[in-house]
């Protein structure tokens, strides 16, 4: 095995001599599993012609950690934690998909207070993820200031969700049955400072690449994608929608209160990088509407189901209430049993359509769980875009579909 | 919640996709004998179809003018060691034109065919190339016609399929020296690595044989 990859690390498969002394060979290479410009661990075995790419094929697996497989030995309870791990750049939008996938196992619907803070803090995990994906795709394509002021914003997402729930980024604070602790307060203050000084720094990021020649240059154009192919390969999110196709499962399959909300879909119209790109920035603008809109609705009352059976009761009443000792007991060691049977629940992550497929044999703990994930089936156009573009274009090409090796591997 | 016990307000909460019955319908007449069950659950439609005939309803269903799933969202596959057919392989179909969605399940798998085979799908769409990589590679299904169907997350030269339910959990022997002592990188392996053992209460059982390595192309 080591050996037959040596051998394919490095090969030039056709030569031939040109008049006047030059010869044309077709190397195939290496780009990654260690590359800083993939984004993780993805391989590329890129044939090329000199700059120029004939054939790529990704080679992916090396962040496969089973996740599939560790959720069937675990309760529908503690499986939650597992989902973190997927897209570990939007925890909570994948939090969000499993959970509600369970409640429709469950035939459960959460109160309004958990809806609500749901919808705010899933739209701000699309901005911190955004602003991840912004940072480092602009660092790949040379513009480094960006990454810095990036990451300074997205401390502060960061920050309300230590708040909400103590974590910074493994929250598991979306659980199924509504949220793990109620919204603390100073939360909404938080957020509202937040709406109030983000437009301004989403203007120094436009400033800073929107109009500027290099940034024009290196990604207008560049790696096409056109609407047919972006369909035929499965992409979601901004993939998609960067080449013109107006689908976001927000509009198209309200869930979670989405329906309730007032925001567009940006689309874009020539399938390059600097479309999709684009479409990602004017995403933030839509995402900070939704919470706007969200914050100013934000009903008081319960934030997790009526129903100990599903939701651990609270701290002080363990020590107390008899009834809610054998709760948590049962709860924390056995967990609830859905009625058997099966769901696809398809939800719009930072990254695509995340869809959860859990099957339920009636017992205590799913029986599968799959995770459609939109990085994995993203990642199928990529050969297609990068085809006869240049190796530096790879680099743009990979930061522009914005994946997550742990979402693609799993 | 009691079992089979649905909490209030279930059938406002998941209503069913306004084309399902249409699609249900197209199936059944265009393919009476392929459909052999469709089943409702939470609003969401699945027609079990008989697993030689898939390509052809999926190809009907992306080209019916009045439908158009000109989308595939997933395919996976469940393992139900006791039943026969063994393998439930999922199709999540789309229309993003009409917002049409149905479910395609088929039944394969017994005794004698440890890796059945199926066809592909990747001929009416592309993107199916990935799913179908994904579900060799953890299931052991073939799909006949399939442009690379190699492994795509475990390494090209793993044993066993890891997504069944009878992959051991535990158990993987390492070679002499163990991993804490490095193997130069151009002597061969020592027979035996990546064989797995099942480590029991009792201690180590016997190792089981490679489920399906005799027709594994991995």
């Amino acid at each position: 095995m080591q050996t037959e990859e040596r051998a394919t690390t490095l090969e030039v498969d056709e030569s031939e001599q040109l008049e006047g002394g030059a010869r044309r060979d077709y190397m195939t290479i290496n780009m990654g599993p260690q590359h800083p410009s993939t984004h993780g661990v993805l391989r590329l075995i890129l044939t090329l012609d000199g700059e120029t790419i004939v054939k790529a094929q990704p080679d992916i697996g090396y962040l496969h950690t089973g996740i599939e497989k560790t959720a069937e030995g675990k309760s529908y309870f503690k499986a939650l934690v597992v989902t973190d791990r997927m897209d570990y750049l939007a925890p909570l939008a994948n939090n969000l998909g499993y959970s509600l996938a369970v409640e429709k196992l469950l035939g459960i619907e959460v109160p309004e207070r958990a809806l609500y803070a749901r919808v705010i803090l899933a739209e701000l995990q699309r901005i911190a993820s955004h602003l991840v994906w912004l940072g480092t795709s602009a660092l790949d394509l040379g513009a480094q200031s960006v990454f810095l002021y990036c990451f300074r914003e997205r401390e502060i997402i960061l920050d309300i969700f230590e708040l909400c729930s103590g974590v910074r980024m493994m929250t598991s604070y979306i659980m199924p049955g509504g949220l793990q602790a109620d919204l603390p307060p100073g939360f909404e203050q938080r957020v509202r400072d937040f709406l109030a000084l983000f437009p301004k720094r989403l203007r120094e990021y436009h400033d800073l690449l929107t109009n500027n020649r290099l940034w024009v240059d290196r990604t207008k154009g560049i790696c096409k994608l056109p609407a047919e192919d972006a369909v035929r390969l499965g992409c979601t999110g901004a993939t998609l929608r960067g080449s013109g196709v107006a689908y976001d499962v927000r509009k198209a399959f309200p869930y979670g209160g989405y329906e309730r909300f007032d925001f567009d879909i940006p689309v874009g119209a020539n399938g390059d990088v600097y479309d999709r790109y684009l479409v990602r920035m004017l995403e933030m603008d839509q995402s900070l509407r939704i919470i706007q809109q969200a914050l100013d609705g934000l009903p008081g009352g319960p934030w997790q189901v009526d129903d100990p059976k599903i939701v651990p009761p609270p701290k002080y009443m363990v020590s107390s209430n008899m009834e809610a000792l054998i709760h948590h007991f049962k709860l924390y060691t056995e967990g609830y049993r859905p009625p058997a049977g099966e769901v696809y629940v398809r939800t719009e992550s930072p990254k695509g359509e995340l869809g959860f497929y859990m099957v339920s044999d009636g017992s205590a703990r799913p029986y599968r769980m799959h995770v459609r994930a939109p990085s994995f089936a993203n990642l199928q156009a990529l050969p297609l875009m990068i085809q006869g573009a240049f190796v530096a274009d790879v680099v743009a090409a990979i930061g522009s579909i914005d994946i997550v090796l742990g979402e693609v591997d799993r | 919640m009691a079992e089979g016990q649905t909490g209030p307000g279930t059938v406002a909460l998941w209503p069913k996709n306004p084309h399902a019955e249409a699609t249900v319908t197209l199936v059944r007449e265009r393919f009476p004998d392929a459909i052999s069950d469709v089943v409702e659950y939470r609003g969401e439609t699945t027609i079990i179809v008989r697993a030689e005939r898939i390509e052809e309803v999926c190809r009907a269903l992306r080209d019916a003018p009045e439908l158009r799933f000109n989308f595939l969202a997933d395919i996976t596959a469940v393992d139900w060691p006791e039943r026969e057919p063994r393998y439930d392989v999922v199709y999540h179909l789309l229309s993003l034109e009409t917002s049409a969605v149905i479910r395609l399940k088929l039944r394969v798998g017994d005794d004698e065919t440890p890796n059945p085979e199926i066809a592909t799908v990747t001929t009416v769409w592309p993107a199916a190339n990935f799913f179908e990589r994904e579900v060799f590679d953890l299931f052991g299904i073939r799909f006949s016609g399939h442009p690379n169907l190699t492994r795509i997350l475990m390494p090209s030269d793993w044993v066993g399929h890891p997504l069944r339910k009878d992959y051991p959990l535990t158990g993987i022997a390492l070679p002499e020296p163990h991993w804490g002592g490095q193997i130069p990188f151009d002597q061969p392996l020592p027979p035996g690595t990546g064989a797995q053992t099942l480590r029991t209460p009792d201690g180590v059982a016997e190792a089981p044989a490679p489920p399906n390595d005799a027709d594994d192309t991995r």
